[in-house]
């Protein structure tokens, strides 16, 4: 994992900031184990907007089951034929899967080292990968750490374009509920994140 | 750096730490772990074709 090389130069603001990304990442990309649960309803938010999430998240993980979950997750994302909700960056930007935004993320991955690893399937705009590049690109995880600018660059283009509305729709979907409070931290963190980038 | 995009780093820094980035330390992160992406491992020294995962998972995609 990321921490045994990471950079000294990564700020500790930067490293909560991957932090952020890998939650978000591991729940989105398959329903949270019975561990990560427990580890969910462990966490103390403050009152801020992203804050507020976390502790949205700790209650709802509290009482809820992993079966629970993985239903939730399956009406949101699988379906019978399609989920609720559609995880893509080149659907929420188009309409379509296997777009243009999906091509052009392809490029900056290759540019960056980055590779979709064997067992996975799903085209790499998956909102889950995203933010695990994401989080990877602001440690190090696949080489050096990328400085702010390179991060705004890869955020503005593949991620802040489309990720709030995403969230947003999560948050309200009918299927929601442990997924609403990850959709309510989504948002409230694209809005951060977006705020954040403008200063660089 | 300059001293000023230091003012501006530092600024930002300041920005994250009062929205509640804070929120999700220790535990919490490593649960998150790996999931999709891996870096890129291209043979040291080799040009031209390379057999990365990238490859293979498309042989194994192309070949239904």
């Amino acid at each position: 994992m990321g921490e045994a090389r990471l950079a000294l130069s990564v700020s500790e603001e930067d490293v909560l900031r991957a932090n952020l990304y890998r939650l978000l990442a591991s729940s989105l990309c398959a329903g949270p184990s019975r561990r990560d649960l427990d580890v969910f309803a462990d966490m103390h938010g403050d009152d801020t907007p992203i804050g507020q999430a976390v502790s949205a998240i700790t209650r709802v993980a509290a009482k809820t089951s992993p079966e629970e979950v993985s239903r939730e997750y399956h009406d949101l994302f699988i379906g019978v034929g399609r989920g609720e909700l559609v995880p893509y960056g080149s659907y929420y930007l188009t309409g379509f899967l296997h777009e243009k935004p999906l091509a052009r993320l392809r490029n900056d991955m290759s540019r960056l080292g980055i590779e979709r690893s064997g067992d996975v399937s799903e085209p790499e705009d998956h909102i889950a990968a995203l933010c695990e590049m994401m989080a990877g690109l602001i440690v190090g995880d696949f080489g050096e750490a990328l400085d702010l600018d390179e991060q705004k660059r890869f955020f503005q283009a593949h991620i802040g374009s489309w990720a709030k509305h995403f969230f947003t729709d999560l948050e309200g979907a009918r299927s929601s509920v442990f997924y609403a409070c990850i959709g309510q931290l989504g948002a409230a963190f694209m809005d951060v994140e977006d705020q954040a980038f403008l200063m660089v | 750096m300059a001293k000023g995009s230091e003012r501006v780093a530092a600024g930002r820094r300041n920005f994250l730490k009062l929205a509640g980035v804070s929120a999700v330390t220790g535990t919490a992160a490593v649960a998150a772990g790996s999931v999709a992406a891996e870096a890129a491992e291209p043979v040291e020294g080799a040009a031209g074709y390379q057999e990365t995962e990238h490859v293979k998972t498309y042989y194994k995609l192309a070949a239904f």
